[in-house]
C-alpha cells in the first residue's frame, strides 16, 4: 500500500455512460475518495457490482473488479474476502439489485458480517430498463409498469438491516460529496459489514425523489444529538418513514467480522505443488 | 454357496440402520474383505422403510446383485421389501418377541431366525443396542469372528465413553451366544473368511471431498441437498486444517457466486449440489465462463425432474451440465465412473479449471455418492497428486502482460486461448472482469470484431485442451467382440461384473466406460467396428446415447433404467442378453 495514492488513481480511463446529472457520479467519486483516504490502492482493492446503472461502476473505477449477475454481488464479495482477508472489498449495488432480486443475499450478508462495505445507489426507480417501479419506489409512484403506483409500501432497507443484526447502518446523499465520502469511509473502517444506503437521484425517470427533494428534507445526523451506539435510537430513526437522514444511524463498536470469528488467516491463494503434507492421514481415516 | 455374501439390515428411518450397517461394513473391511454397500432410503427423517446393504467377498466386488443371503429385519415391511431377493439359503434375523413381528412369514423357504434382540439388549445394558445384538447374531450365522466388530464399535461409540463401548461389545456377544445355543449354526453354510489385506472404506461423496483437499481446494460454498451434502459435511472442519473454509450459503445462487468470488481471489474453489440446485446455479455458469474464472461445480445427480425422487438414483442431468446456461459456454464435463475415480477426477477437475480458466462440471450420481467401497489405501496415493495452476503471473511477470498504457490484459487473446491470471493483490495487475462481452482489458464492448475475437479466444481453450489432455476411456471385456456396450458414471461396476456373467454364457462383449462427457473421446472407430452397440444409462431418453449418435452419425441401441434404482450386475447382464436375442432397436423400458 502506498501512502501517496490519490482518489483519481481509482478512476479508469473509461467515460461513464450515466446520464448527465446522474447521482451515481457523486456516489462513485465518494467511494474512490474514501478508498484513497483509508490508505487503499487499486491493487489491494476488489470492487464487486451487480446489474443496472450501479453495476457499471466497476468499469469506471480502476481496481480489481468483478461485474456479476443481477442481485448476486454480495455473495461474490463474501467469497473474495473469505479467500483473501487482506483485500479491501467494496460491493456496489442499486435498489433493484440489492433489495429486490438480491434481497435474500442482503439480509444474509448483513447477518454474516464479513468485513466489507456495501454501497447501494438508491434512486427509487429502475433506470437502465427505462423507468419501472423499484422496491424503494413510493406507494403511489406512477411508472410504466405501475400506472397507479406500486400500491405497496417501499422496502425499508435500513430496518431490514437492523432486524438482521447489522453492525453498521448508514445513509448518505450523493450530492453532498464531502459528507458522502466521510460516511463511506466510516463504513470501510468499520470492523464488519458496513452498509450505506445512498440517495443517488435519477434525473431521467424519477421526478419525485429529486435532488431538490433530498436537499430540502435530509437531516444530517451529525447536526443532531443522535447516538449511533444506541440501537433503540437507531431503530426509532430508521422507522420514521417520513424523514430522510444522512450519517451513521447505527454502529456496533464491538463488532467482530465473520472471517475473524471463523479463524480465516491470510490469503487462500497459496497452495502446495502437490497434495498437502500429511495428506495420507485423510485416507487413513477411512480404515 | 456363492463366493460373495449379501447382507442387509432394514427397518424404519431413525432405527439406526445406517450406523449399524456401517459398523458391519467397517468390520468386514478391517478383516481384509472387500465390501460394496448400497442404501435404500426414503426422503424423510423418521419412519418409512430404509435399508443398508453390504455385499462382501474376498475378491473385489463393485456392484449390487439381486440376491440377499442374510437379512436383519427390524420391521415386517423389511421382509416384504426384499422378498424377491430372498432364497432358500437366506437367513432372516428378527425379534419374534416383538408384538409387530409375531406373525412374520419368511418367504421362499428361507430360514427364520428368531432372536429376542430387545430382551438381550436390555440384558447387556439397554434396549437401544438391539441392532448390535443382531450384528452379533449375524456374525455367528456367517462364521465371522466377532472380535472384528470391536474396533468398529469403538470407532462408532468411542466418544460416548468406554462404558458404552463395552456394553455394545457385550450386546454383540449376547446375540452371538444366543444363536450358538439355540441353533445349529453349521447348517447355514456361510463362512466369512478373513484376510491380511488392508482396506479403506469410503463413499463417492467422501472421495470427492478428499480429492478436493488433496488438490488444494481452500474454499467451498454450498447449500445442503441430497445426495451432495456429504461432500460439504466431509469438508467442514477438515478443510480448516489446510487453511480453508466451508461456508453454508443461504441458497445455491449465493453458493456458486461465493465460490466464484473466492476463485477470483485466487483460492481453489468449489461448490456441489444436485439437480434442483444446479438449476439455480445455471444463471452463473455463463459468468464463470466469460469472466474466465476457474471453478469446480459438482452435480451429484438424483432422480428428476423438479424435486423428483430425492433419494433415488438417476443420470438425468447430463444435458443440463453439457448445455445448461444461455449463450455458448466453453466448459469441461467430467464424470467419475467409480468411487476411486471420484477422488482422481476431482483432482483433475481442479487442474483443468485452473489450466483453462473455465467452469468444470464434475458429474457424479447418487449411486456413487452413497455407496461405500473398499480400496487399498495406495489407490489414493497422495504422492501421485499433481497440482497445475496454469498461467498465474506474479508481480515480476505481470509487466509482460501490460498494454502501452500499463493496463493488465486479463483477457489477452493468446494463441491457446488461455490468458494470464493475476490474483488480486498483485502489483499492477488490477483489472476489471465482467459477464458482459469485454475486450482484452475486461472492459465492456459491443465492437463486432472484439466480440468475435473474445468468443474465439474462449472457444480455443477447448481445442487446446483436446490437444494437451487425454480425454480417453476405460475398456473392459473382449476388445474384438462384435457387441459393444458403452456407459458413463456409476454403471461401470455393474457392467464389469455383468461382462463375466455374459462370458460364462458365451456372450463376448466389449465394454467402454467413458469418464469424459465434454470434451469426450471420439468413439467413431469403436462404434463402426461393432455389430451391436448398446449405450447403458440411468435415464429414460438416453442422453449419452444421443451425443454418441451425434458424434458418430450412426444409430445406437439403448438400455435405460429410470425407476430410481441403480443397475444390478445380473439384471444388466440379462438386459444385454435380451437385446442380443433379437429385439435390438426397441427401447428397454423398466418401470416398477
Amino acid at each position: 500500500m502506498s501512502s501517496d495514492v490519490r482518489f483519481t488513481d481509482f478512476k479508469s480511463d473509461k467515460q461513464p455512460t450515466w446520464c448527465p446529472g446522474c447521482g451515481d457520479f457523486g456516489t462513485m467519486n465518494g467511494m474512490m475518495k474514501a478508498l484513497a483516504e483509508t490508505g487503499n490502492d487499486p491493487d489491494n482493492t476488489f470492487v464487486v457490482a451487480g446489474i443496472g446503472c450501479s453495476g457499471k461502476i466497476g468499469t469506471y473505477m480502476h481496481s480489481y473488479a468483478l461485474h456479476g449477475v443481477h442481485g448476486r454481488a454480495l455473495p461474490v464479495g463474501i467469497g473474495v474476502k473469505m479467500a483473501n482477508p487482506d483485500l479491501e472489498v467494496m460491493v456496489a449495488g442499486g435498489d433493484g439489485d440489492g433489495y429486490s432480486i438480491g434481497a435474500g443475499h442482503f439480509i444474509h450478508a448483513v447477518r454474516r458480517n464479513v468485513d466489507m462495505s456495501y454501497v447501494v445507489m438508491d434512486n427509487r426507480i429502475y433506470g437502465l430498463t427505462k423507468g419501472q417501479a423499484s422496491p424503494t419506489s413510493r406507494k403511489d409512484f406512477e411508472t410504466a409498469t405501475t400506472p397507479e403506483g406500486p400500491k405497496q409500501p417501499p422496502v425499508n432497507p435500513k430496518a431490514l438491516a437492523l432486524a438482521s443484526g447489522a453492525t453498521f447502518i448508514a445513509q448518505s446523499f450523493s450530492s453532498n460529496s464531502q459528507r458522502h465520502a466521510e460516511i463511506v469511509q466510516q463504513a470501510i473502517e468499520h470492523d464488519g459489514f458496513g452498509f450505506v444506503n445512498v440517495y443517488s437521484p435519477c434525473v431521467t425517470f424519477n421526478d419525485v425523489d429529486t435532488y431538490d427533494y433530498f436537499r430540502d428534507t435530509i437531516v444530517d445526523l451529525a447536526e443532531t444529538d443522535h447516538d449511533a451506539d444506541n440501537r433503540d435510537q437507531a431503530k426509532d430513526k430508521i422507522l420514521e418513514s417520513d424523514k430522510e437522514y444522512m450519517g451513521v444511524l447505527y454502529q456496533d463498536e464491538d463488532s467482530v467480522p465473520f472471517e475473524e470469528r471463523e479463524g480465516v488467516e491470510g490469503s487462500m491463494a497459496e497452495i502446495p505443488d502437490g497434495a498437502p503434507e500429511g495428506a495420507m492421514d485423510l485416507v487413513r481415516e477411512f480404515y | 454357496m456363492p463366493e460373495d455374501l449379501n447382507w442387509a439390515i432394514g427397518g424404519e428411518a431413525g432405527d439406526g440402520i445406517d450406523s449399524t450397517g456401517k459398523i458391519f461394513a467397517q468390520a468386514l473391511s478391517r478383516a481384509g474383505r472387500h465390501v460394496f454397500t448400497s442404501k435404500d432410503f426414503a426422503s424423510r427423517i423418521r419412519g418409512g422403510y430404509t435399508a443398508y446393504k453390504v455385499r462382501t467377498a474376498v475378491d473385489r466386488v463393485e456392484s449390487v446383485v439381486d440376491r440377499l443371503d442374510i437379512l436383519i429385519a427390524l420391521t415386517e415391511r423389511t421382509i416384504h421389501e426384499n422378498e424377491d431377493e430372498l432364497h432358500e439359503d437366506s437367513v432372516v434375523i428378527y425379534d419374534g418377541e416383538r408384538s409387530t413381528m409375531q406373525d412374520v412369514e419368511v418367504p421362499h423357504g428361507a430360514t427364520a431366525l428368531e432372536v429376542p434382540l430387545k430382551r438381550l439388549a436390555e440384558d447387556a445394558g439397554g434396549a437401544i443396542m438391539l441392532n448390535v445384538v443382531a450384528l452379533g447374531a449375524a456374525c455367528e450365522v456367517t462364521n465371522f469372528p466377532i472380535e472384528n466388530l470391536d474396533e468398529s464399535l469403538q470407532k462408532r461409540f468411542g466418544d460416548k465413553g468406554e462404558a458404552i463401548v463395552e456394553n455394545n461389545k457385550t450386546a454383540a456377544r449376547k446375540g452371538q451366544e444366543y444363536v450358538q445355543e439355540e441353533f445349529e449354526t453349521d447348517d447355514f453354510g456361510y463362512d466369512l473368511e478373513t484376510t491380511d489385506a488392508d482396506y479403506v472404506l469410503l463413499n463417492g461423496d467422501e472421495a470427492i471431498g478428499m480429492g478436493a483437499l488433496a488438490a488444494g481446494c481452500r474454499f467451498y460454498a454450498g447449500y445442503p441437498i441430497t445426495p451432495a451434502t456429504d461432500i460439504m459435511e466431509y469438508l467442514t472442519g477438515r478443510i480448516d486444517q489446510f487453511g480453508g473454509k466451508v461456508v453454508q450459503a443461504e441458497d445455491e445462487l449465493a453458493a456458486i457466486n461465493m465460490a466464484l468470488g473466492a476463485a477470483r481471489a485466487g483460492a481453489r474453489s468449489m461448490t456441489a449440489t444436485s439437480g434442483p440446485g444446479i438449476d439455480l446455479m445455471t444463471e452463473t455458469f455463463g459468468l464463470v465462463a466469460t469472466s474466465e474464472t476457474p471453478l469446480v461445480i459438482c452435480d451429484v445427480m438424483r432422480s428428476g425432474p423438479s424435486t423428483g425422487m430425492p433419494t433415488k438414483q438417476e443420470q438425468g442431468d447430463l444435458d443440463m451440465t453439457l448445455y445448461g446456461g444461455h449463450g455458448e459456454i466453453p466448459r469441461f464435463v467430467v464424470a467419475p465412473t467409480n468411487i476411486s475415480e471420484c477422488f482422481w477426477k476431482t483432482v483433475e477437475a481442479f487442474n483443468l479449471a485452473e489450466k483453462y480458466q473455465t467452469p468444470v462440471f464434475l458429474v457424479s450420481d447418487l449411486a456413487l455418492a452413497v455407496t461405500e467401497q473398499t480400496f487399498s489405501p495406495d489407490t489414493f496415493d497422495m504422492d501421485e497428486v499433481e497440482v497445475e495452476r496454469g498461467k498465474v503471473v506474479d508481480e515480476d511477470e505481470v509487466d509482460a502482460w501490460l498494454d502501452e498504457q500499463g493496463r493488465f490484459q486479463a483477457h489477452f487473446a493468446t494463441a491457446d486461448g488461455v490468458s494470464p491470471r493475476a490474483f488480486p493483490g498483485t502489483t499492477d495487475g488490477a483489472h476489471m472482469t465482467t459477464g458482459l462481452e469485454h475486450d482484452e482489458l475486461g472492459r465492456r464492448t459491443e465492437d463486432t470484431d472484439v466480440r468475435i475475437e473474445q468468443v474465439d479466444k474462449r472457444q480455443r481453450k477447448v481445442d487446446t485442451a483436446r490437444e494437451q489432455e487425454e480425454f480417453d476411456y476405460r475398456e473392459f471385456g473382449d476388445p474384438d467382440a462384435d457387441t459393444l456396450v458403452i456407459s458413463w458414471g456409476s454403471n461401470e461396476g455393474a457392467m464389469r461384473e455383468g461382462l463375466d456373467l455374459l462370458a460364462e454364457e458365451g456372450h463376448d462383449v466389449r465394454f467402454i466406460s467413458v469418464p469424459y462427457i465434454f470434451p469426450r473421446p471420439d468413439l467413431t472407430e469403436e462404434v463402426q467396428a461393432a455389430e451391436d452397440v448398446i449405450v447403458v444409462e440411468c435415464n429414460a431418453t438416453g442422453q449419452f446415447a444421443d451425443v454418441i449418435e451425434h458424434d458418430v452419425l450412426e444409430r445406437v441401441d439403448r438400455i435405460n433404467k429410470y425407476n430410481g434404482v441403480r443397475f444390478k450386475a445380473d439384471e444388466l447382464a440379462a438386459d444385454v442378453k435380451e437385446h442380443l436375442a433379437g429385439d435390438a432397436g426397441t427401447q428397454e423400458v423398466e418401470a416398477e
